[in-house]
């Protein structure tokens, strides 16, 4: 009954406008007034330990940041230039370059809009331009799109991890396997839709050209291999891995690739670093680097507030044991995983669709998490569960986020995205279902890699 | 006009430090990679600093995104409504708003108070006065922070003239108070503009909302 009215009244809140952050905090702390001895000062203790006592979570800011520094329009032409190069000449090659970039780019980014953005910004123009129509093209992309959550780094995925305690390196880990299905599964799809209607193709520039493109590229997509590599080659934490990511970042879009910072020219040319050595310096106070660590900055304090006011909901729910007496009376009731599986599918594909992903997994999670151990659920698994349900909630009509994002970029009406989404996200619900029952899709990679897991109850 | 760039000069210092937080938090744990291996050593108070700026990065940051409309929620609902609803709607969500820092700027000086050798308040709900008895605890300090020595004037104020061997906690934890303070500020800021009808809501519905529009922008100008 209680944990009615408090979920009831976290729901009213978020509907009259009250910020996300607001209506977990207030929520928590009416809750805590009423029904227990908690003072104040405890609230406010759990808000600041939120930040100093996660060292997980201070993942996330650097992530964020070596994704701003790589999510300039410079790199994400020269993965699309390398897509192109690879797969361009495929039937409907230009669409599945499209997808083969957001996957890409994905691998550079944790948040799905910024990969719609980024990517569909230059893709969709380019496909109209060669034959392709509009419709088809915003499809494309607002599905694959979604990707950007799926494969690591994710931001998502550190949240999740740090919700409910798990490793963010098995979920990354597990997020690959599914990553690559999906994007295959729709390139596939793509490749079936070309030959049909006959979409065009483009030419094989040959090999040189998918090296130079590579080449070009390559320095972008080091990021992912210092990440992981880093992280499984036990050189340092997650946490650290992202603060060398975006050093790492930070250098390339200063000095190899120009785009910003004291090297860059207004007119998209650039300066030589010998002609100009004290740019090395000067890039540290550059008016680029100020901005791009200020919205990183932005981005790292929204995404917190909303986390710091969930572990204040998380420790009301785990004082007052709800998560612990829901399993109970489910399982008394004789609910089995599937159902319980099927349930947090929808609850999440309804949350997926109103709300931002890393703010619905701090407020899902503590809840779901303890009664999908009770039933013998994989942690890791349900993780990927979990995330593979807000993508498909995020393109899901009436209200999916990448929609709204897609018709902005594309400038379409929000309709007509709508049913060009439509025919692809059949494809993800495909993918979801296989996701959801075939745990070894998430676990394989984990499990090999890191040895099997140690479930502590 | 003036009022302008006043304005104007507030943006700065807050997007500055911002910035200068975030920047730093990157450095100093990179640095302390590189001085793993590079030196086998490690920097002990790496951890500890990048944590505290950490939480004072948000604390800080919190007030700034009420300001510039950044904090995320749900707008699905209100853009079904009328001019009229959603304007007394989102005047409803502000005092809501307000309400809640009050709580925390209540919270987070009852709990700094004791580090800083003074009162809490009195009330569970709403403070209604100052503790008369209570224990001070100036002398606690961080694990690992190294204490500078321009900073030890302190220890006559806040140990009776005890020298801090590290920082003491109610550095780190000043920035609740102070932060939710100007969270506060901001809220019933928001609320007046609300009210005068310069502001619609208090939220957006997502981080790239900005980057779709200035794409839209660019789609529209025929690009």
């Amino acid at each position: 009954m209680e944990i009615a009215i408090l979920f009831g009244l976290i729901i009213t809140l978020l509907l009259v406008g009250v910020p996300i952050a607001v209506a977990l905090g207030l929520s928590s702390i009416l809750f805590l007034l009423v029904a227990s001895e908690s003072s104040l000062a405890s609230v406010a203790q759990t808000f600041f330990e939120a930040m100093a006592g996660h060292y997980t979570l201070l993942a996330i800011p650097f992530f964020i940041l070596a994704s701003s520094f790589m999510s300039t329009g410079g790199v994400a032409k020269r993965i699309i230039r390398f897509s192109i190069a690879l797969v361009g000449h495929m039937h409907g090659g230009l669409a599945i370059a499209g997808v083969f970039a957001c996957m890409l780019f994905a691998a550079l980014s944790g948040s799905s809009p910024a990969t719609v953005v980024a990517i569909g910004g230059i893709v969709i123009a380019g496909m109209r331009e060669v034959g392709y129509s509009k419709d088809f093209a915003a499809g494309v992309i607002c599905n694959a799109g979604t990707l950007g959550i799926l494969i690591p780094p994710s931001i998502v995925m550190v949240v999740y991890a740090a919700a409910t305690e798990v490793s963010v390196g098995r979920m990354f880990l597990a997020g690959v396997i599914p990553g690559l299905l999906a994007g295959f599964m729709l390139m596939t799809a793509i490749y079936i839709v070309a030959r049909v209607k006959k979409l065009p193709k483009g030419e094989w520039k040959g090999w040189g050209e998918v090296l130079s493109a590579g080449k070009e590229a390559a320095w972008g997509l080091m990021l992912i291999v210092i990440i992981l590599g880093g992280i499984y080659g036990g050189i340092f934490t997650p946490t650290e891995a992202a603060a060398v990511a975006a050093i790492y970042a930070f250098l390339i879009a200063n000095f190899i690739y120009k785009d910003m910072g004291p090297l860059a020219e207004s007119g998209g040319g650039s300066i030589n670093l010998l002609k100009k050595p004290w740019a090395l310096l000067t890039a540290f106070f550059h008016k680029d680097t100020r901005d791009t660590l200020f919205e990183a900055g932005k981005l790292t304090i929204t995404l917190l507030l909303i986390i710091a006011n969930a572990l204040i909901l998380k420790h009301v729910l785990t004082d007052e044991q709800i998560p612990q007496q829901i399993a109970e009376s489910m399982l008394s009731a004789g609910m089995s995983a599937v159902v319980f599986l099927i349930m947090v599918n929808v609850i999440l594909l309804i949350g997926g669709q109103f709300m931002e992903p890393s703010g619905l997994i701090v407020i899902v999670a503590p809840l779901v998490f303890p009664i999908a151990m009770e039933l013998g659920i994989d942690p890791i698994h349900l993780g990927i569960i979990m995330v593979v349900n807000m993508e498909i909630g995020m393109i899901t009509p009436p209200v999916g986020l990448n929609l709204f994002v897609t018709s902005g970029v594309a400038g379409m009406p929000m309709m007509r995205v709508v049913k060009a989404a439509t025919p692809w996200l059949g494809i993800l619900f495909v993918f979801l279902i296989m996701v959801t029952y075939i745990p070894w899709l998430s676990t394989f990679l984990p499990t090999h890699f890191m040895g099997p897991e140690i479930i502590i109850r | 006009m003036s009022q302008t760039t006043a304005k104007g000069f507030f943006d700065s210092i807050e997007e500055t430090l911002i910035g200068a937080i975030l920047g730093l938090m990157t450095l100093i744990t990179f640095a302390n990679v590189v001085v793993r291996y590079g030196f086998n050593s490690n920097i002990l108070w790496a951890l500890e600093v990048t944590s505290i700026l950490f939480a004072w990065l948000v604390l800080l940051g919190a007030s700034y995104c009420v300001k510039v409309n950044a904090h995320l929620g749900v707008d699905a609902v209100l853009n079904l409504l009328s001019n009229s609803v959603r304007k007394a709607l989102t005047l409803f969500a502000a005092a809501l708003c307000i309400l809640y820092s009050v709580f925390l700027l209540k919270g987070g000086w009852d709990f700094w108070a004791g580090y800083a050798n003074l009162p809490g308040t009195t009330g569970r709900w709403f403070p209604t006065g100052f503790e008369s008895d209570f224990l001070g605890k100036g002398w606690y300090e961080t694990e690992d922070v190294v204490m500078p020595e321009s900073l030890q004037f302190m220890s006559d104020i806040f140990n009776e003239g005890e020298r801090y061997e590290k920082m003491p906690r109610m550095i780190p934890y000043f920035m609740l108070p102070f932060g939710f303070a100007l969270l506060l500020f901001r809220f019933l800021q928001a609320a007046i503009m609300v009210y005068r009808g310069e502001r619609e809501t208090l939220i957006v519905s997502h981080e790239a909302e900005d980057a779709v529009e200035e794409a839209a922008a660019k789609l529209a100008k025929g690009e």
